[in-house]
Order: structure tokens, then sequence, then C-alpha cells
């Protein structure tokens, strides 16, 4: 099954303060997400990788085009949702793990990552235990737990920053260079946990440059230029 | 197929109007954004707000942005009967199973709503509290409104809630004219989720606090809301604020919105030219 | 010369003309039907200052007649100067017979008490007020109280009886303990000790109010809930008088006066001066009940 369908999709944007200049960044998109499937997206920089990543998210508003999820509840474009659908969808099926960590000063590292779980469960003790769980899996030191991530290094802010996302174990996740600031040893601990939301039905489009990532993770790559989609490799494992 | 049901709101608002003065059948269209003014130029009405339509999903946190003049605090103000509507719509799903239209109600059902349904902090203390009580009082004010009479579950309550919002339980009894800025807010808010108000309206409520304690405000608003699910409008001309505490923006100008959608998208991928503005002057 | 006796008066019978007696006993009215409600008056010029029993004058002179027998106590006192005058004025003015005894009086004016000696349905009990608003306490404007009013907005009422809790360990109202009238108006009940407040309650006798000096009138018809603000926990109670008695009769359950003697000693009378005198000379008396008076040892 499709948990993904894309048609179409272009998204040019408009600068009104550039005098009404136009960047298209995606041109005419086709792509496919199967159920389970983790798939690698690569591409230059500039290439629209990530801004077909935010469409995905809502967080870019398509200019065309149709973005066909399979919910829980039945299939919704996410070009034409409403806000409140996309919020419901956000809080409890599709998860987006940006390239850095935006950081929410003086909200502590357990607590960033417990979050997601605050929205739906509500139980601060039992979210924090989870975030604590992760994060020792993840190798962050046990004293920066308590820490503000504002001070980390980059390594460990993307770890906090994969936690978050995986927490909640989403339906489809969305993740943007997970491993790109991660000594081996953790980049192997990432890529497990992401191998771990596979087995459990997560589709996974994941965008890396990173070849060893790509070769222990992907299913299928798709290659981004000028924004177009130029090629689909499906890798084996 | 939509993920919700469309019964499902909580609060949805229709062509929420106001106007000050004696305004004509033409001093909606003369005025607003393209035409840079509030003012209608026939009859020198003030058109504060006009056409504010939205709805609002329980646990939602919807922020309203923008500069003096775009009529942002006239909707909540209108929302939370602190002035008359001239035109538009109401509804409060706890409301009469959300059939009627709040902004038509008698003043002992809006007295009702406000009590049970709705908590607001503004931006002044002296706005949401009466200075001539103690903290605990203004509290058990609220406490006392929705039928609650037992003076030993009152100051439980109150300090309970006190507690919560991170103000010492033991100055419960002091005016808030003893207090700091701050925890004058953090009272204001306690005294605000008295009552489990499904609605929360929060009409600047650290602009003019330092910064530290703006931060310490906010944080507090943040986590309740996390805790408490509560539905929030958020008002400010703070960016930053908006961006910490909503889901999703409203951006007002002149009285109108100019652009409504989730506040990562508002932030990102501003679509109004007003908005672009907006955005790219956040410091 | 033949004389015409029928201009011979200078004054109206009661004092007021007959029109502004009708405009009175029209507000008594609509006071009647609506129990504590304030109900605005034209409150006319008397021959006494403001703040001196107008408002009580204004309803005793609109209803009294030519068979009604007057009383008039002063903080219990029939023989207090301001009594004393006001009996004379009514007297002057009507002509009618004026007594101390409360069993006898079928119109009685009070100023701060009511009476020990229970009263009857053929009474009319009438009250002096200073301050009709009970809320004014708390809210110094009249818009504003009037609203509170009508939509039974009454909270910050409770608020001031939550703090003066709070701050002092009890509610510290003395006289005038605000009342809840027929479950619905808050009412001020003139400043009586909270000794007579019980009284109010399902009581046999029309309870009028006047307040000249504001211009509102409002009553308790018989058998009217009246019932003191208290909150679950911090109850209503009447004053106690622990183990003192009055030092002329030896009784006890009745609202003591307490006077400094020239040597400094403290001694408690009762202060029903028409009640002492029917107990020092043995009379029979047929006191009030009710419940908290009953708890009194």
């Amino acid at each position: 099954m499709n948990i993904v369908e894309v048609h179409q999709l272009t998204k040019t944007f408009e600068l009104h303060i550039l005098n009404g200049k136009r960047i298209t960044a995606l041109n005419g998109i086709e792509l496919v997400i199967e159920e389970g499937e983790i798939i690698g997206l690569t591409g230059k920089s500039g290439s629209g990788k990530s801004s077909l990543m935010k469409c995905l998210y809502r967080t870019y508003l398509a200019s065309s085009g149709e973005i066909l999820y399979s919910s829980q509840s039945g299939v919704i474009d996410l070009v034409k949702a409403r806000d409140h659908e996309v919020l419901a969808l956000r809080r409890s099926e599709i998860r987006y793990c940006s390239q850095f960590l935006s950081v929410i000063p003086r909200v502590s590292a357990v607590d960033v990552v417990a979050e997601p779980l605050m929205r739906t469960e509500r139980n601060r003790d039992l979210a924090r235990a989870r975030a604590r769980q992760l994060l020792e899996v993840l190798g962050l030191p046990v004293e920066l737990w308590d820490a503000y991530p504002v001070t980390f290094s980059g390594g460990e802010q993307q770890r906090i920053n994969v936690a978050r996302a995986i927490i909640s174990r989403p339906r489809l996740l969305l993740i943007d260079e997970p491993t790109a600031s991660l000594d081996a040893r953790t980049k192997d601990v990432v890529i497990g946990l992401i191998r771990d939301l596979k087995q459990d039905g997560t589709s996974v489009l994941c965008i890396s440059h990173d070849e060893y990532t790509l070769g222990k993770m992907a299913d299928r790559r798709l290659h981004l230029s000028g924004g177009h989609i130029t090629s689909g490799l499906t890798a084996t494992i | 197929m939509s993920h919700h049901n469309e019964h499902s709101w909580l609060l949805k608002v229709r062509n929420l109007t106001k106007i000050y003065g004696e305004p004509n059948e033409r001093s909606v269209e003369l005025t607003g954004p393209e035409f840079g003014t509030n003012i209608c130029p026939d009859t020198d009405s003030i058109v504060a707000c006009a056409g504010v339509s939205f709805d609002l999903y329980p646990g939602e946190v919807l922020g309203i942005v923008g500069e003096s003049g775009s009529g942002k605090s006239t909707v909540v103000k209108l929302l939370y009967f602190d002035i008359e509507k001239t035109l538009g719509s109401a509804w409060l799903r706890p409301y009469g199973d959300g059939k009627s239209n709040i902004l038509e109600a008698s003043g002992q059902q809006k007295r009702y709503i406000r009590n049970h349904l709705m908590g607001t902090v503004y931006q002044n203390p002296r706005d949401g509290l009466n200075f001539s009580f103690s903290s605990g009082g203004n509290i058990a004010e609220k406490l006392i409104m929705a039928g609650h009479m037992h003076v030993g579950n009152i100051r439980g309550r109150a300090s309970y809630l006190l507690d919560k919002t991170e103000v010492p339980v033991r100055r419960m009894d002091d005016p808030p004219a003893a207090f700091s800025g701050g925890m004058q807010q953090r009272v204001q808010i306690a005294k605000a989720i008295a009552n489990n108000p499904p609605l929360l309206f929060l009409d600047e409520v650290t602009t003019g606090l330092d910064v530290s304690v703006q931060a310490r405000v906010l944080d507090l608003i943040r986590e309740l809301q996390q805790e408490l699910g509560v539905a929030m409008i958020v008002v400010s001309h703070d960016l930053s604020v908006i961006r910490m505490l909503t889901d999703r923006t409203l951006v007002m100008k002149h009285g109108r919105v100019v652009e409504a959608g989730l506040t990562d998208q508002i932030l990102q991928d501003p679509q109004h030219a007003y908005t672009q503005l907006l955005v790219s002057s956040l410091l | 010369m033949i004389e015409n006796i029928k201009y011979k008066k200078s004054y109206n019978y009661a004092f007021i003309d007959e029109s502004t007696k009708k405009e009175v006993r029209r507000k008594l009215l609509k006071a009647v039907a609506i129990p504590g409600y304030q109900v605005p008056y034209s409150s006319p010029e008397m021959p006494i200052a403001r703040g001196w029993g107008t408002g009580g004058l204004h309803v005793t002179l609109a209803l009294i007649g030519r068979n009604d027998i007057f009383k008039i106590i002063d903080q219990g006192s029939d023989a207090s100067v301001n009594a004393c005058n006001l009996r004379e004025f009514v007297q002057a003015m009507t002509g009618c017979k004026v007594t101390y005894d409360t069993t006898e009086a079928t119109l009685i004016q009070t100023r701060h008490r009511i009476t020990e000696e229970e009263l009857r349905e053929d009474q009319l009990f009438v009250f002096q007020v200073p301050q009709p608003e009970p809320l004014r306490g708390v809210e110094r404007y009249e818009y504003r109280t009037r609203q509170m009013h009508g939509e039974a907005d009454y909270a910050k009422m409770w608020v001031s009886l939550y703090e003066s809790f709070v701050r002092h360990g009890d509610i510290m109202l003395g006289a005038g303990y605000p009342v809840k009238v027929n479950g619905r108006y808050i009412m001020a009940p003139s400043p009586i000790p909270r000794w007579d407040i019980p009284n109010l309650h399902q009581a046999k006798t029309l309870y009028l109010f006047g307040a000249g000096r504001e211009k509102r009138l409002y009553a308790v018809p018989p058998h009217t809930t009246v019932e003191p603000l208290e909150f679950e926990d911090v109850k209503f109670n009447i004053e106690r008088f622990n183990g003192v008695t009055c030092s002329k009769t030896g009784y006890r359950r009745a609202f003591l006066d307490e006077l400094f003697l020239d040597d400094g000693s403290k001694t408690f009378v009762i202060n029903d001066s028409n009640f002492l005198d029917k107990m020092e000379h043995g009379e029979s008396v047929h006191q009030f009940t009710n419940l908290y008076l009953q708890q009194l040892i």
C-alpha cells in the first residue's frame, strides 16, 4: 500500500519584499512512498530536497499538485487539508526531524525529547522515563539529560533531535540528515533505531548525503536536481 | 476525507466586526490593509476589526499577531465580552452544544461563560486582578462564582494553583500590589485556570515585563498548556512569543486577517507581503 | 366671623401630603412584592436632618392611622433623646396614642434593634436604615451595585467575607450582618446586632426598611426566608455573653449592654428597655425564639 503519493507537486516562492521575485524550488514532482519503506533522498544543496520534505510536512504551502497521505482514517490531500487536520496528523502520525535542532530555551534535554509524548499522553513522568531510555540508547551522557541543549555540541543536539522525532513511533517519518554530525558508533545506533521503526511499519523519507547511512538503511533512493526527480534507484540491503 | 469530525471544533468565529463611531454601508470596504487605514474616509468611523473568522479546536493554541491598530486585541476583547460587537457570531461548543451565538447572550449568560468556560490573562494585572483582595482572594472569587462555598476547599485549591504557577503559597494572603510584575502575571494565570476552563485568552501577557521575567512566564504558560491540554488564543505583537507558544497563527493588519496558517508555515513560508515583512523583521 | 376649622391645622394629617403618602405606599407595595429589593423613592424633606431617621419616619407617617398605637425605640431604648423627639413629633402630627409597651403597640419604629419580645401578625415594624446597599463596602459605584443585584452577581461580597476570615480568623461583622432574602437578594438589615438577625427569618410581622438619605425602601414580608451569609465551613453565630448576666435581673438570654461605671468596673444590663422593665417587675414576656438562641445554654 502506498502511504504517500505525490502528483505534479510544484513550489514557487514569491518574495514581495524583493519586488515579487519568484523562485521555483520544486517542479512537477511525482513520487510514491510505500508503507514500511525507507526512501533515501539525495541531491546537491538547493536541489529542493528540504523543500520537498517541508511540503510534505506542510511547513511549505505547495503552489500546485497533490500530496495524498493515507492516514489512519482515510486518504487526505495534504495540500488542501485544513490546518487543524494537519495539526492532528502531526500530533499522531507524521513526524519531521530537521537538520538542526531548533532550540527551545530553558527546556531540559529530557523534556525536549518527551514533548511529543506529552501531547498524546499528558503524563510527564511516563514521557520522561521513555525519553531517558532513548537518550541512553543514543549514548547521550547522563549529566546532560537535565541540561539545556543550547550549549550542546552539534552531535549531541542531533541525537536529541532524532530522539524527539522517533519517540512517538510515527507512521511517517521525515528526517533530514540524521547522521550528519555523528561519529561512526552513534551513526549505527541511529540507523538501528530507524530500522526498528520500519519493523513496526513506519515509513521513512530520509535526506542524506552520507553513502554509508543510505547503504545501510534505504530500500530505494530518489535523486533531486533543480526541483525535479531525476532518478530512482532501488538499493538492496 | 477529513481527519477530524467537522463538529469537533471548540470555538467558531464568523465575521467578527467592531466599528467605533457611526459607519455607513461603505465603511468596511473603504478601510483595511489595501487602503492602509482603519478610518473610514466618509464617516470618520474606526473599523477596529472586520470580517474576522476562524475555528479553534480543543487543545490548540492559536496566535494572533499584528502591530498596533491591527485589531488583534479587539478580537479577543469581543470574545471575552469586554466590548460589544458590531457584527458577527461566535459559538462555543460547551455552551448550549455550540448552537447559541455567545455574542448575543444575556449579561447573566455571558457571566456564566466567563466564569466557567473561559479564563483571561491581561497585559495589565490591574485589569485582571482585584487589588483590594489578596491573591488567594482573587482566585477565591473565581471559585465562588462557580459555586464553591467551602473556605477550606477554596484555600486548598487556591494554594494548589499558586504552587502550579510558581507563586510562593505563603504569600497567598498578600495583596497583589505587594508582588513583582511577573508574579502578578502568574497570579492572573492561576486565577484564569481556576475552574479548568477549556479556553484561555492571553492578551499581550508578557509585554512590558523584563526579558528574564517574560521568559519565565512564557515557560509556565507552555508547561501548563501541555499538562492541561487547554485551548488558548495568544495575542502578541512579538513573533518570537508566537513561535514559542502557538500551533496556528492569524496575521492581522488594519483590522483584517491578511494571512492564516500553521505557525511554522507562517514563519518559514509567509505568503502575504505584510507577513513576509513581519517575519523578516524578526530580530 | 364663621371659623373654618378644616384649615385650622397648618399640617396635613401625619405631616406628609396625601400624594406623597400615596407614592410611598406604592413603593412599599413594590418592596413587599420583591423581598429584599431596594426600591427608590422620593424621600421628601422633613423637619429633621438626614441621618436622624427620616427614612423610618417616611414609612411611619405614610402608614400610620388614627387608631394606631405608636412605639419608637433607639438602640433598644424608648427613653433616649432621639426616640423622645420623634415620638413627640409623630404624636403631634397624628394625635395617636403612644406607648412604651411592645405588646401594646401596633406600629413600632426602631433604630438599630429588634425588640426582644416577639412581634405579631397585626404589628408593623419599621427600621431606620443608614446604608441600604449591602455591597457598598466592596463596590462604590451605584450603577455597578445595581447591575450586581440585577444579575445576582454577589461574588465580591463573598470574597470580602472570605478575606475577613483569612485575615482575622472569623467574619468580623458585628452589626448589620448581610443576609440573603427569599433566596434572591442580598440585603442590609440595618445595623442591628447579630443577636437580632435570626429573628428576621420566617417572622410573623411585616418588616419595612426606610433609608431617607439614600432614598430607598425595602421590605421583608412575613414568613420569608432570611439567611445570614455563611460558608459551608465558616458559619454564622450570635453573640454569646459568656457567663455574663444582667446585673438588674440576673437574666442571661437577652441582648445585653455593656456599661462602665464611674469606678471603672463593667456591668451588663438588658438592652431592650421595655423588656428590662417587664423583667424587673416580674411581668410576663413572650420572647422571640430561634435556633441560635436555643443553642445557648
